[in-house]
């Protein structure tokens, strides 16, 4: 399939859901435009979450700017701070200790573990499996307390500042041990997980073929991420990023977009985070985690973009007299967003919550203010 | 029959009732608690509170008005339900053998569909503020398809409980015609002597076949995972109870419980030859089928996605034919 069209001529009745809904942890508006209950068109609508981070961001001290990034999102704050300060750090040509660097990289892939994980947890309770999704929940917890070993908190680690990272969240021999055992803990449980998983007949035949985003369509849509990855894309920014460089991993592509590919895609991933997050624990580096030798001064616009869990994150902002100017956010979430309306063209109602959460969204990421230019 | 045998016939069915009610409020915790809480490693709510200390709050909350074109019918549908359960359960006492038009299978048949049909009108008459009453701008300019007719996220359940009684019950009635094939009739009274002198239906090959059909059924017919089609998490949520608060909520749980017990009397009765009798030691095994189909039931439901029609049809026409074949051997 090249190309899912929608069909408007043909469609008999609108069912629309939400914007409050369980199925959906986040407030979002979806019309479904159905025949019979197959899925003909879907328009989704965002805008009840809004808070306008960027505009409170604008004219605040650059610290405190990079603070308030990680109240944007609940499952990536970590993501957000940490490209605030790179942008800044960009911006300042501030030089970042190797260990600092060793220490963002580490709790970024525990981000990605936990975010992967409640994907995973996600999709089986929109699956209806509570069981499953139970078992992906405690496996989560584990990544959620080394989180809190190392940030401080569960959600808020306000663990990456201007030069470095916060000395509380540097990594001693107790944390170092509680780490490796928990990776293990992760790795083990996770595995027997995928076995599982992939072995119910019942559960492959309600997620095989179901969220078909074709490829050719998700490189228009601009999608991003591990969304992109499931439709044979091998595209993650982390190969690029200087902050990887020294870890050894791989791309993981799935061939066929549809929801199983993206829980694949996701599961297979975790494996690659708990590798890099192993790296860095052998190759840690000595020294400093914060360097406070520079100064602040003005700076033209300066762009960041990292890989996150979702995606492609990019943050831009400029400097003058110590505080933010023209600040942009841009979350992954809002690239995938097009796609949910794609991906549940074709199924069964029931199957439509189901391919609009494989594109993973997060709608507190989403409601953006964007302006759209038609080029 | 003198004045004091039916006086002590009515009383002995009234207290059989209400015991086997009190049984049936503990089914649903126990399922919760030590089925699916179990498997799934957590404490899980107190044996009590689904089908007992739940029903007695919601019976003290205040009402909301339910958003329905007909409130009253509304209403009273878990009522109805209720009633319905509460006479196939009377139909299934020695007692109600006297009227023979009540113990009959087709009467059963009748009075299950009438539940059925109750889904659908819940449904029907549901219109809550999960969908299209949601005050949000969806018809302005910039939507799509601004003049397609709009429906509630209700009327999908209707039209799944339509589809449900077309074909999804369709393996549960199929099984009940099991022991009608071997006995030749279709009055209870007669199925239970035909098996106190041929030994029980269910140690036959075709019993064996028609209990397993019968299973499926009862899962489909209390919409338990993966047959909850018609409540689904994923798009209508509690479908047809979506707008049921308060005493009506409460009559909702309570009722599940109430049939859960009531199908499992059914099965003693016409695969075992055991009918409900307060006073006699089948009421014990009638306890003991309840428990076991409980049990059963959340261990298959707790490692079960949601079937959606591409699962439900395929296993709704397999589990038919091995209700035909039940019968078929059951004739020979």
């Amino acid at each position: 399939m090249d190309e899912k069209i929608p069909n408007s001529n043909v469609i008999e009745t609108e069912i629309p859901l939400g914007t409050v809904h369980p199925a959906a942890l986040e407030p979002y508006r979806l019309r479904l435009f159905v025949e019979d209950e197959i899925v003909r068109e879907a328009e989704i609508t965002i805008g009840v979450n809004h808070r306008g981070v960027e505009r409170i961001m604008e004219g605040l001290p650059v610290e405190k700017a990079n603070a308030l990034t990680e109240k944007i999102c609940g499952i990536c704050s970590n993501s957000h701070i940490w490209n605030s300060c790179r942008t800044g750090e960009l911006g300042l040509g501030i030089e970042v200790p190797e260990r600092a660097q060793f220490i963002r990289v580490l709790m970024s892939e525990l981000e990605r573990l936990h975010s992967h994980f409640l994907y995973l947890a996600h999709g089986c309770e929109v699956l209806s499996h509570e069981t499953f999704s139970m078992r992906v929940f405690y496996l989560r917890e584990t990544v959620m307390e080394l989180l809190s070993m190392v940030g401080g908190n569960r959600v808020q680690y306000g663990c990456s500042v201007l030069g470095g990272v916060r000395p509380r969240c540097d990594l001693d021999d107790n944390r170092i041990q509680r780490i490796i055992e928990g990776m293990d803990t992760i790795e083990a449980g996770l595995t027997d997980f995928v076995k599982r998983f992939t072995a119910d007949n019942i559960i492959m035949s309600r997620i095989t073929g179901i969220g078909v985003l074709p490829q050719k369509q998700a490189l228009k849509l601009a999608v991003t991420g591990p969304s992109l990855r499931a439709t044979g894309v091998p595209n993650d920014l982390r190969t690029r990023m200087s902050e990887y460089e020294p870890f050894d991993f791989n791309i993981i592509t799935q061939p066929d977009g549809d929801v199983k590919s993206n829980l694949i895609v996701r599961a297979l991933e975790s494996f690659e985070a708990i590798k890099i997050v192993r790296q860095v624990i052998d190759q840690l580096p000595e020294g400093k985690v914060v360097n406070h030798d520079w100064e602040m001064v003005d700076t033209d616009i300066t762009d960041s973009y990292i890989e996150v869990p979702r995606g492609t994150l990019y943050h831009s902002y400029a400097i003058e007299n110590g505080k933010v100017r023209h600040c942009i956010i841009r979350t992954p979430s809002m690239a995938n967003i097009g796609a949910m309306q794609y991906a549940c063209i074709g199924d069964q109602v029931t199957d439509a919550q189901l391919a609009i959460v494989q594109c993973d969204p997060c709608f507190t990421c989403t409601d953006r203010a964007i302006e759209i230019i038609r080029r | 029959m003198t004045i004091d045998t039916i006086i002590f016939g009515i009383l002995a069915l009234i207290v059989t009732v209400i015991v086997c009610f009190i049984v049936s409020t503990f089914l649903p915790g126990i399922e919760r608690k030590y089925v699916h809480a179990r498997i799934q490693q957590r404490i899980g709510p107190p044996v009590t509170s689904p089908g007992i200390m739940a029903p007695i709050k919601f019976a003290f909350k205040d009402n909301i008005k339910p958003s329905s074109p007909v409130p009253g019918l509304f209403k009273a549908l878990p009522v109805v339900c209720f009633i319905v359960v509460l006479v196939i359960l009377i139909a299934l006492t020695p007692q109600a053998f006297y009227i023979p038009a009540l113990s009959s299978l087709i009467a059963i048949i009748g009075l299950l569909k009438v539940e059925e049909i109750c889904y659908v009108l819940m449904g029907a008459l549901s219109k809550s503020v999960m969908s299209v009453r949601m005050p949000f701008p969806d018809l302005v300019k910039g939507g799509v398809n601004l003049d397609v007719t709009r429906s509630f996220i209700e009327d999908i359940s209707a039209k799944r409980s339509l589809r449900m009684i077309t074909y999804g019950s369709f393996p549960l009635y199929l099984a009940l015609f099991g022991p009608v094939a071997q006995s030749g009739s279709i009055f209870l009274e007669k199925i239970v002597e035909y098996q106190h002198i041929h030994g029980p239906y269910l140690f036959t090959v075709s019993g064996m076949i028609a209990a397993v059909v019968f299973f499926l059924g009862y899962m489909i017919v209390l919409n338990e995972y993966p047959f909850s089609f018609i409540k689904a998490k994923s798009d209508v949520i509690e479908g047809p109870y979506m707008e049921y608060a308060a005493k009506y909520r409460g009559i909702v749980f309570i009722t599940r419980g109430f049939l859960m017990f009531t199908l499992a009397a059914l099965f003693s009765l016409l695969f075992i030859g055991i009918p409900t009798n307060l006073f006699s030691w089948g009421i014990i095994l009638n306890i003991i089928v309840a428990l076991i189909f409980v049990l059963a039931m959340g261990i298959f439901s707790a490692f079960s996605p949601v079937f959606t029609n591409r699962q439900l049809l395929p296993v709704s026409v397999v589990a038919s034919l091995l209700g035909v074949l039940a019968i078929a051997l059951g004739v020979l």
